[in-house]
């Protein structure tokens, strides 16, 4: 039998559909092109993943952005600053010419920022122009920093004001400051140059360091430096990975319609890798974004006791172009990792079955890693120069990698054992034993950031005791000094407008100078002290003390291999400001040792902490020769609960003498970078635990979303709010307390270590440990609470509706 | 309002709506101790939002709803929420275990919401999980057993509290007809045996067969129905 239908039948395609020919990797573009069109598209939950994925990148980026542009800075600071040096301690002294300038340095201090400040005189008209000025400021007038000027502007500025009176004619330009917020002028000055000596007044020709250096790091504080930016780096590495799986059940879901209608498993991976890159790109975006804004702020902000310009903080353009690329790059990576334990069949998602047990072996490997690769750097220190950058680099992001790893074992074993409570604690735990790698990842960022700061505190703690030291000063006995230029005494009207400042109590006012046996090259030299008895009994225990009364003091730890009994001889002849071979020749003024020369003792622990010894002169002892060669000195005691005390003194001794300079006396001396980096690091911590704070929250309503009906049918029975938001707390609080204790356990450790490897004593700083578990700990709180509205909004007998 | 003689659950005059939609408009309902009675109708009737107000998960526009001589439409959230726990049990469509539960924890759970200790609420529940045959899987999570399986388990965890009024919601909605059948079976045996009545929400027949009265919603209102027999 035929079958005739009188038409030929037509032939059916065989084969595969065809696809317009399209080439693999055109597919694997037009694959990622509809992730990316999904996550704009995907709704509220597609946008808020996207937003929060590009949140996370742009910080990541701008974050890694700063950190490449931040040797630039440094290297640009420096230079700057090299450009600009004008006094050095040269031995050889210019003569005068149409081509050299005086600098005098009159910086000072106003509160607790210093002031660099510098009078000029020119002696040609071809004398050098300091960097960033345009010209000389005349007597009376100056020439001031931004930053200055807007402080002597301000109210709070008034008291400064009355320092610094010369009219302001002009700003210093940028590439005569090293910060936009550095305090800074240059004012006219006029006969300077006969006050010219090595420190503070000098003549040159030109700006610049004769002998340039390049800039060294302190190693303790560039390892401060990598750790903070590791610390800061990884939360937000961990909150990538958690942004890029926000709403991942929906996702699935979605990718199972797609398999429904013929995807095949790539695609939809490929799908899903769309999806997490047009996060990443849009974080790229967030990232230019967030460090053009952090560049400028960086203008404004004060970090590390040092400011910076913008124009400074200038990426290298490699580095920024392997920023942009390794960043998405990760991102993506993540998801597909993520989806790793998934598969997405057209009926539903399948999870790969019960996720095996998780191994502790190879958990434990990666801190151990990195405790290795510190190893070889325990004890280097700071005096023994630098750390492998590399080395620590790696070695602190391997210890902090090991939290992430650890931290999933560590909870699922000890949710595993944790027994049945109440049925608020039995829910939340057997949510937990049932996924503890979800709440885990949850609480990786807040871990790694705790263990990171707690290692920092701890290496705080431990510099600061390294760099604040002991100055030995009295200030019990003074609290302020006044060293005048040389050749000029603190006459009496100077002391007396020094009595007469509000806040001075007391001052004690003296000359000194530089006594040697010989006039060239002396074998034993001392001080020379010129005061009345009142002031020299402040310094010595003298027997009894008239004007016109000469004393030498005996035993002093001053003079130190001086036989004072020799030096000081009756009759001796010694010369005040002796000369040295090869230095210029000093005023080699000479004074003999009048005979009745009384001895004396020395006093402890005054001025500069040790007991002063030399010879003593009362003023009618003194022979108006030696002027010359002495310089005045006031120590002064305050009353310093009198607002600006220091200020007021400071104001007093610029209009005595404005070559005049002030050091205000302390018990300790540290450098303040410590206070800034310590504030910064708190600053940022406080910011990723906010961001992670952020990322939890998200998560966690994005889960209790998924449950609404569970929990309508809960409250449908009788359950109690209480009972359900108590056991929302807890899901939270059980892995945060477990992510705490680890990041506690290991943030030690890498502290001790640190600590080790500058070579300083092991010191726990508990405080810190307590402050950053608390900040965990408050991040807790206030996602359980923040989550509690919409977690009561959901358990609304609503969500039992169907239709 | 005077409740019908000798019923436990009454309502009279039910109205509410959700937005424009208006889901009940006057509906009527009583049920008497021991009773079955299948609530049927099409879907979006208001069947499902009769059972809620009867149980007091939603509140009505208005009408009033009777329990044990107590206006229950009077209660305040709190009064309601614990007569649920004490009086009422409840099976959803899709059982509505919780997930991370085991079987029995699943099932212990309504009492231990009433503050029974773990262990005597686990011993409880065991009686009725091997009441309703369910016994061996105790220790599994609801994601580990099947459908009618999982229904039966919310059936015990619906009778554990010794329910005066047992509320069903499509209890078979997600099963095939034999599991059905015998979840139905195992659910009103063991209603009956306690003097349990039973609001059974339904839109099948063959379900509603098991009933002792039917009352349909359409259109918000209900109507009883004489069951031809």
């Amino acid at each position: 039998m035929s079958l005739s239908t009188g038409e030929r039948p037509r032939a059916l395609p065989t084969g595969p559909v065809p696809d317009g020919g399209r080439s693999r990797t055109r597919r694997v573009a037009a694959d990622l092109a509809m992730g990316v069109r999904f996550a704009f598209t995907g709704g509220r939950e597609g946008w808020t993943r996207a937003v929060l994925t590009a949140v996370g990148v742009g910080l990541g980026v701008a974050l890694l952005l700063l950190t490449t542009a931040l040797p630039n800075a440094l290297e640009v600071r420096h230079e700057r600053e090299t450009a600009r040096t004008d006094i050095t301690y040269v031995d050889e002294r210019l003569p005068k010419a149409d081509d050299t300038l005086v600098v005098a340095n009159v910086g000072s201090d106003f509160r607790d920022d210093s002031i660099r400040g510098r009078a000029l005189e020119p002696e040609g008209p071809r004398a050098p122009l300091p960097p960033g000025v345009e010209r000389f400021p005349a007597k009376g007038e100056m020439v001031v920093s931004p930053a200055l000027k807007e402080l002597l502007a301000s109210d709070s500025g008034a008291l400064l004001r009355e320092r610094l009176p010369d009219r302001i004619v002009g700003t210093i330009g940028e590439s005569g400051l090293i910060g936009s917020g550095e305090l800074a002028f240059y004012q006219g000055a006029e006969g300077l140059a006969p006050h010219i000596e090595g420190g503070r007044i000098v003549r040159i020709d030109g700006y610049g360091d004769p002998n340039p250096t390049s800039e060294r790091s302190d190693p303790v504080l560039l390892l401060l430096i990598l750790v903070i930016f590791v610390v800061l780096l990884m939360p937000v590495v961990v909150f990538i990975a958690a942004a890029v799986r926000f709403g991942g059940e929906r996702r699935d879901r979605r990718l199972a319609a797609l398999r429904l209608v013929g995807s095949d498993s790539g695609m939809t991976r490929r799908i899903a890798a769309g999806e997490a890159l047009a996060g990443a790109l849009l974080g790229l975006v967030f990232g230019a974004g967030f460090f053009m804004a952090g560049r400028q702020l960086a203008g404004t902000a004060v970090v590390f006791d040092i400011s910076v310009f913008p124009s400074y903080l200038n990426p290298s353009p490699l580095l920024a172009l392997l920023v942009a690329v390794a960043v998405p790059t990760a991102a993506v990576l993540v998801t597909l990792l993520a989806l790793r334990g998934v598969v997405i069949e057209p009926l539903g998602v399948v999870r790969a079955g019960r996720p095996p047990r998780r191994r502790l072996w190879w958990r434990l490997l990666l801190p151990l890693a990195g405790l290795a690769m510190l190893y070889p750097m325990i004890g280097a220190g700071r005096d023994n120069g630098d750390f492998n950058q590399y080395l620590v680099t790696g070695g602190v992001v391997l210890v902090l990698v090991g939290v992430t790893a650890l931290l999933p074992w560590v909870v699922e074993t000890v949710v595993a054992r944790l027994g049945a409570g109440g049925v608020a604690w039995q829910l939340a735990v057997r949510r937990l034993q049932m996924s503890s790698g979800t709440a885990a990842r949850m609480v990786n960022g807040i871990a790694v950031a705790v263990a990171g700061a707690i290692a920092l505190q701890m290496l705080f703690a431990g510099a600061e005791g390294d760099y604040t030291r002991s100055t030995g000063q009295d200030v019990t006995w003074a609290q302020m000094e006044v060293t005048l230029p040389s050749a000029v005494p603190v006459s009496s009207a100077a002391a007396g407008k020094l009595r007469d400042t509000r806040g001075v109590n007391e001052v004690y006012d003296y000359s000194e100078g530089h006594l040697g046996d010989r006039a060239l090259d002396p074998e034993a030299t001392t001080t020379l002290t010129v005061g009345g008895c009142a002031a020299l009994r402040e310094i010595a225990d003298l027997p009894s003390c008239a004007d016109g009364d000469v004393f030498a003091v005996h035993g002093a730890e001053w003079d130190t291999g001086v036989d004072m009994a020799k030096l000081a001889a009756p009759g001796r002849k010694l010369y005040l400001d002796p000369s040295y071979e090869g230095s210029p020749k000093s005023l080699e003024i000479p004074w003999t040792v009048p005979r009745d020369v009384k001895a004396a003792k020395p006093r402890r622990g005054l001025l500069a902490g040790i007991d002063r010894g030399g010879v003593l002169l009362t003023p009618k002892a003194a022979p108006d020769t030696l002027a010359p060669a002495l310089e005045g000195h006031a120590y002064l005691r305050l009353d310093e609960s009198v607002p600006d005390v220091h200020d007021r003194v400071r104001n007093t001794v610029a209009a005595v003498d404005p070559l005049a300079s002030t050091v205000t006396w302390t018990e300790t001396e540290r450098t303040g970078r410590f206070d800034a980096v310590r504030t910064g690091l708190f600053v940022g911590a406080a910011c990723v635990l906010a961001l992670i704070g952020a990322s939890l929250l998200v998560s966690q309503l994005e889960q209790l979303r998924e449950r609404k009906k569970l929990l309508s049918a809960l409250v449908a029975f009788g359950t109690r709010r209480r009972t359900l938001s108590l056991s929302v707390l807890w899901q939270t609080a059980i892995p945060v307390a477990l992510g705490l204790l680890l990041a506690s356990v290991v943030g030690l450790t890498l502290g001790a270590v640190l600590l080790k490897m500058t070579a300083t004593p092991v010191r726990v700083d508990w405080t810190g440990v307590l402050a950053m578990a608390g900040i965990g700990a408050a991040v807790v709180l206030v996602v359980t609470l923040l989550s509690l509205p919409p977690l009561l909004r959901l358990m609304r007998p609503e969500g039992l509706r169907t239709e | 309002m005077t409740p019908p003689a000798g019923s436990l659950l009454s309502a009279e005059q039910l109205r509410k709506a959700y937005g424009p939609t208006l889901a009940l408009d006057g509906a009527e309902f009583s049920i008497h101790p021991g009773e079955v009675v299948a609530v049927m109708g099409p879907s979006g009737s208001g069947k499902s939002t009769l059972l809620h107000c009867l149980a007091g998960i939603v509140t009505p526009d208005s009408g009033t709803i009777m329990y044990g001589g107590r206006e229950l439409s009077a209660m305040s959230d709190a009064e309601r929420s614990a007569l649920r726990r004490s009086d009422f049990g409840f099976v959803f469509q899709f059982g509505q275990l919780v997930p991370e539960l085991t079987c029995v924890e699943n099932v212990a759970l309504p009492l231990r919401l009433n503050g029974t200790s773990r262990k005597e609420a686990e011993r409880a529940a065991l009686t009725w999980m091997e009441r309703l045959e369910v016994d061996d899987l105790r220790k599994k999570r609801p994601g580990e057993v099947s459908g009618g399986q999982g229904q039966r388990v919310a059936v015990a965890r619906s009778l554990v509290t010794k329910p005066r009024v047992l509320f069903a919601d499509e209890p078979t909605g997600a099963l095939d007809s034999l599991n059905g059948e015998r979840v139905m079976e195992l659910l009103t045996d063991a209603a009956r045996s306690t003097d349990a009545a039973v609001v059974l929400v339904t839109h099948e027949a063959r379900v509603a067969a098991y009933s002792d009265r039917e009352v349909v919603v359409r259109d918000g209102r209900s109507r009883n129905m004489e069951r031809a027999v």
